[in-house]
């Protein structure tokens, strides 16, 4: 927990840091409209004292001369107001870019590797809305964490000037504000308040029963869902009231420091009037009732930047949130540093592949999944790996797509480490065919060109053909420029596998990973898909890991990770290779 | 099918114009309204007791100095107390009152979803949009806080100002109210209409955002295998980029329209000082001059943050179009049932047709086959032939276009769906894993299940080891989406909450799926024995050839043809 509460804090500090910058510009407007401020209230206060003695003295400016001043002050302070909000917002957006970048860049750092720990959904409410709760850190918080303090301060030293007394006032109110809040704990009530609330928590149990509604409602416990729903907002509201009376002082404590401080002012500024007035002299007089009514009007402005520090308090909570699910998210330390390139050597119809005592585990509470694993692939050859679930076959595949690394042991394609070799010559080795292939949201064309996006039509009609995607192409209302993918024509499974495979095709790579391709397709379709993987398969070397029926769909040599013997007889041999020898 | 109907997500749940659906949500709050409208008033007291203050300092200054009347110390401290008790009792009060009638929305909104018409809504619309529509119902509080109360404190400063400021120059009090009018709602108004286009672009471009961001995220292995990261980073980026333009551009609306707003107050103060010299108006006296003065200051700062409010006013009351908008005839229409369901539970369709939507093409036409008490049938065909349909037919989720389903000799279109739904347990593709313990999950089968049938339905479900083995054994926490298992473990775990209910009727679409070659073997060679006296519906895509069974169809052409045990 306290370990927690420094990756918070230390996060909040380097945010800081960072958006203070930005945040310059929100200061500066914030500093020059106190300082219109305190002009405003003069200008007002020379008006009363000159509706008091009445025109004709020379002691005070012309009546239409401050009237001028004031309409002039008023629309510069409007504006550098509004400036002050354009900068803030500007602010809000730049911390939030900032923050995204680097979120996202965590997650594709992290790679697939961090789809077993964290769930999509997951990972993209914390790139999308928990980044947009930010905003008020940045637009807010920060500025308002210096203002609180510049503002008053420049405040209080101007009204000194011309009434000590009175600033003396608001100075011992103003203190009274940070020292009431740390002595009641008001800062950590308002802080836990959306944290320990547990808001968070009603909102997603409320999410979660919403998205499974199907399965309550088909299970017939809509009632008690709603009933338990409705309780646990009800406990949530008392225990958010419970916290919200503590913190709710915290903007009582500024109200009441700002009436005591005006109360006080009043009286004694007050008496002093009092006693000038049955004096008689009148030009005094006006100078004291100035002075007086320039400091009362000043009370308010005191007190704002406090309050506005206060109500920005709940944006740093909602930082500190998520600053503990951003710290989970690999950071740049942790990437794969290549050195150098080794380049790989390719066969003519293929590469070689071989793993040589590898030994990986995804958790090292859970042992290893491959221990020790040593096989070899001759370029143009098929592999299928088979074995129960959790034997490791989409480990190795993983593993091959450079996803991860091995525990210990290498993995040697083309002769080559794959370690060794820089991120783009490692993604140009392969192509790989998933379970289900993701459709990303936009056209037909776009989703395959994605393997290729400089492929000519050619190209693009040639992989078309070869994974049997014009079969269904002209049934789509707009052929290759139908939408698809989230929002668009939804396309049945057996049709998003060809566009895997025409994916794979235009990529044309020497290694073809195919991790299960068909198990979620009918056998039907199945033995279509199998028919279009193997016209892709000619000249390249193929791994594949399959379930038993997938088994038959190629010829070749065959690795049962369940157990030291393979399931085909014909297969039996494995690639004859140095050492070609399998350890489980 | 049913999963990946796109067609009504985005675009579809359209938004109606203006005030409806916002009294509509009033409506809802109806039983809350003591609470709403006593908090509404503690503002507007405490409201009166801060004008009173501000005037009461400015006047008693303006008194001692100039002579007059002079507003009494006591009014004075009573009102400064009155403000801030009456500021906290009042915050308390309405957040209190919002978080009840939140509460309510919430639990409206739940059970609206689940009923009648909507409980096809549920399959067919994808998760993202349920997840906007949450954070709609989340939107609705800024209803009650940011706009209805300050609104109301904005009703009643206007005619204080105007009747304090009447007897002192009536020309100064026209000039004053008009300002404030201006300041308070026409503004907020012009602001509500400028915001309504805007929060129209923002929420698509967030939407935009959010679907690159996923598909980011969840085509992670496709990145990574074509090596497209800085392709997609760069297609994330833009639409961040845009939905970041479009706020800069909210931004500065607001900015502006909040400066217009100040420049009313300031208005208003500078004819107050106007007339105080006698420039162009009045002269009024001094001293009374000063109280007003602060009393235009006060009554315009509380007036202030309600041009804000109206820029989201647009935002909240398309939250509520939206919300309301759930369950409103866009599902199925299945025939509301009103007896129980019949002991007997003999299953038949006859000459059944149906079809999802007019516009899609038939997925039955003339299916008919029975299913007697006790038996075990499967019912077998590529995907997308209609298996998953039969289900949603024979649970009321859709009703047939033509011919009839008899349950027990019953019309199942009599029957109530929930009394239908306690002779079913449906084990679906999309069946759903709570974010809750494993015990949870199972209990929604069965409540009042005891610890022993857990572990019995679980073992049935080749999944007791794998609970076992876990340090929290049935009290482990399921992850979203059952996240914190492997997916053929958390069907598994679904499997066994099926298998757990007592229904006469199990329908198991694709049970196995997720488990390994062997395991599938085991459990559908013990299938027949744990479902002893149960009719058991087996929906597949073909057979592993060790299931005991009576019956076998398959399905083709939206009929079903009798197939070879």
């Amino acid at each position: 927990m306290s370990g927690d509460k420094m990756v918070m804090r230390a996060w909040t500090r380097a945010q800081s840091r960072l958006g203070r910058r930005q945040a310059m510009p929100v200061l500066a407007c914030g500093l020059l409209a106190g300082l219109v401020a305190v002009g405003q209230a003069w200008c007002v206060a020379a008006v009363l004292a000159r509706g008091l003695i009445g025109s004709g003295t020379a002691a005070w400016p012309g009546a239409g001369l401050l009237l001028a001043a004031l309409a002039g002050l008023a629309v510069l302070r409007a504006l550098i107001m509004a400036g002050g909000d354009i900068s803030a917002a500007r602010a809000g957006r730049g911390g939030r870019r900032r923050l995204r970048d680097e979120v996202l860049g965590a997650i594709l750092r992290g790679g697939p590797a961090l789809l077993r720990r964290r769930h999509s959904a997951e990972l993209t409410a914390l790139a999308v809305d928990r980044i947009e709760a930010l905003d008020g850190f940045f637009a807010r918080w920060i500025p308002a964490s210096v203002l609180w303090i510049a503002v008053p301060g420049l405040i209080a030293t101007l009204a000194a000037l011309v009434q000590p007394g009175a600033a003396v006032i608001m100075i011992v109110c103003g203190l009274a504000v940070p020292v009431g809040q740390a002595v009641f704990g008001i800062g950590a009530a308002v802080a836990s308040r959306n944290q320990f609330l547990a808001m968070t928590r009603l909102q997603a149990r409320f999410l979660d029963r919403v998205r499974g509604i199907a399965t309550i409602v088909l299970l017939n416990r809509t009632d008690d869902e709603a009933g338990r729903l409705a309780t646990a907002a009800d406990e949530l509201r008392r225990r958010t009231m419970k916290i919200l009376r503590v913190a709710f002082l915290s903007s009582a404590s500024i109200d009441c420091a700002m009436v005591v401080a005006l109360v006080l002012i009043v009286v004694r500024d007050g008496a002093t009037l009092e006693v000038l007035r049955h004096g008689g002299a009148s030009a005094p007089l006006a100078d004291a009732a100035a002075r007086s009514l320039f400091v009362l009007l000043l009370v308010p402005e005191f007190f704002a930047p406090l309050r506005a520090l206060a109500l920005a308090y709940q944006d740093r909570a909602h930082a500190a949130g998520a600053a503990s699910a951003m710290d989970d998210l690999p950071d740049g330390a942790g990437a794969v540093v290549v050195a150098g390139d080794v380049v790989p050597q390719r066969a003519e119809g293929g590469v070689s592949v071989a793993f040589e005592h590898v030994t990986f585990a995804w958790d090292a509470a859970r042992g290893p999944v491959l221990t020790d694993l040593s096989f070899a692939v001759r370029a143009g050859e098929i592999l299928t790996l088979v074995g129960p679930s959790g034997a490791g076959k989409s480990t190795i595949i993983e593993m091959l797509l450079g996803f991860i690394v091995p525990g210990s042991g290498r993995v040697l394609v083309g002769g080559a480490d794959l370690t060794a070799m820089a991120p783009a010559t490692q993604s140009g080795l392969v192509s790989w065919i998933g379970q289900k292939p993701v459709l990303f949201a936009g056209t037909l064309r776009e989703n395959i060109l994605f393997a290729r996006p400089d492929a000519d039509e050619d190209a693009l009609a040639a992989a078309l053909r070869a994974a049997s995607v014009d079969r269904f192409v002209a049934d789509l209302p707009q052929g290759l420029d139908t939408p698809i993918g989230e929002g668009g024509f939804g396309l049945s499974g057996g049709q998003a596998q060809r566009v895997a495979i025409a994916r794979a095709y235009l990529k044309d790579a020497p290694l073809l990973l195919l991790d299960e391709p068909t198990a979620h397709l009918d056998p039907e379709t199945e033995s279509e898909i199998f028919a279009s993987l193997r016209i892709l398969a000619r000249g390249r070397t193929v791994i594949l890991s399959s379930h038993a029926a997938g088994v038959r769909a190629f010829a070749g040599p065959c690795l049962d990770l369940g157990m030291p013997r393979c399931v085909e007889p014909g297969a039996a041999r494995m690639a004859p290779i140095e050492e070609g020898h399998v350890h489980v | 099918m049913f999963m990946s109907d796109r067609s009504l997500s985005g675009s579809r749940i359209q938004d109606r114009d203006g005030l409806t659906p916002v009294l509509r949500v009033l409506g809802l709050w109806k039983d809350r309204a003591p609470r709403l409208v006593a908090g509404g008033v503690l503002s507007l007291l405490a409201l009166v007791a801060a004008l009173v203050l501000m005037r009461g300092a400015g006047a008693r200054m303006g008194g001692l100095a100039f002579g007059g009347a002079v507003a009494g110390l006591v009014l004075l401290r009573g009102a400064g107390v009155a403000r801030v008790v009456l500021r906290y009792i009042e915050r308390l009060v309405t957040h209190d009152a919002m978080f009840r009638a939140l509460a309510d929305i919430r639990v409206w909104f739940f059970r609206r979803l689940a009923g009648g018409a909507a409980a096809g809504l549920g399959f067919r619309r994808a998760g993202d949009l349920l997840s906007r529509l949450v954070s709609d119902v989340e939107a609705l509080d800024g209803l009650y806080l940011r706009i209805m109360v300050p609104l109301a404190g904005a009703c009643v400063v206007l005619p204080f100002l105007v009747m304090a400021v009447l007897p002192v120059d009536p020309v100064l009090a026209v000039i004053v109210g008009g300002l404030f009018v201006i300041g308070a709602f026409a503004l907020p108004l012009l602001a509500a209409l400028m915001g309504r286009r805007e929060a129209a672009i923002l929420t698509q471009r967030l939407a935009d955002l959010r679907i690159g961001v996923l598909d980011l995220v969840t085509g992670l292995r496709e990145i990574r295998a074509f090596g497209a990261e800085g392709r997609m980073l760069a297609h994330a980026q833009a639409r961040d980029a845009a939905l970041l333009r479009g706020q800069a551009r909210q931004a500065r609306l607001l900015a502006m329209m909040g400066g217009v707003s100040y420049l009313c107050g300031q208005a208003a103060v500078l004819a107050v000082l106007a007339a105080i010299l006698g420039v162009g108006l009045g002269p009024i006296p001094a001293a009374r001059g000063v109280g007003l003065l602060f009393l235009v200051i006060a009554g315009f700062e509380s007036a202030g943050g309600l041009t804000r409010a109206g820029a989201l006013a647009g935002g909240i009351s398309r939250a509520a179009a939206r919300v309301v908008a759930v369950g409103e005839a866009d599902g199925p229409v299945v025939p509301v049932g009103t007896r129980p369901a019949p002991a007997g539970t003999d299953i038949r369709f006859e000459q059944v047709s149906f079809r999802w939507q007019a516009d899609r093409g038939a997925v039955f036409d003339g299916l008919t086959l029975e299913i007697r008490q006790g038996a075990r049938v499967a019912i077998l065909g590529p995907s997308g032939i209609g298996k998953s349909s039969l289900a949603a037919l024979l649970l009321k989720v859709a009703a047939p276009t033509s011919g009839r389903i008899m349950l027990g000799g019953e019309d199942l279109a009599t029957l109530e769906s929930s009394s239908v739904r306690q002779r079913m347990a449906w084990l679906s593709q999309a069946t759903h894993l709570f974010a809750d313990t494993i015990r949870a999950n199972l209990l929604l089968g069965r409540p009042d299940a005891i610890e022993a049938d857990l572990w019995t339905a679980l073992d049935r479900a080749q999944v007791g080891d794998v609970v076992r083995a876990l340090p929290d054994g049935l009290d482990a926490w399921l992850g979203e989406g059952g996240a914190s298992l492997s997916g053929g473990q958390g069907r598994r775990i679904a499997l066994a909450r099926t298998l757990l209910s007592d229904a006469p009727i199990l329908i198991l679409d694709e049970p196995a799926t997720g488990l390994d070659a062997e395991t599938e073997r085991d459990f559908l060679t013990t299938l027949y024995d744990v479902t002893a006296g149960r009719t058991v519906i087996l929906i597949a895509h073909r057979l592993v050839g060790v299931e005991r069974l009576d019956r076998v169809w398959r399905l083709s052409d939206g009929r079903a043809v009798a197939a070879a045990v």
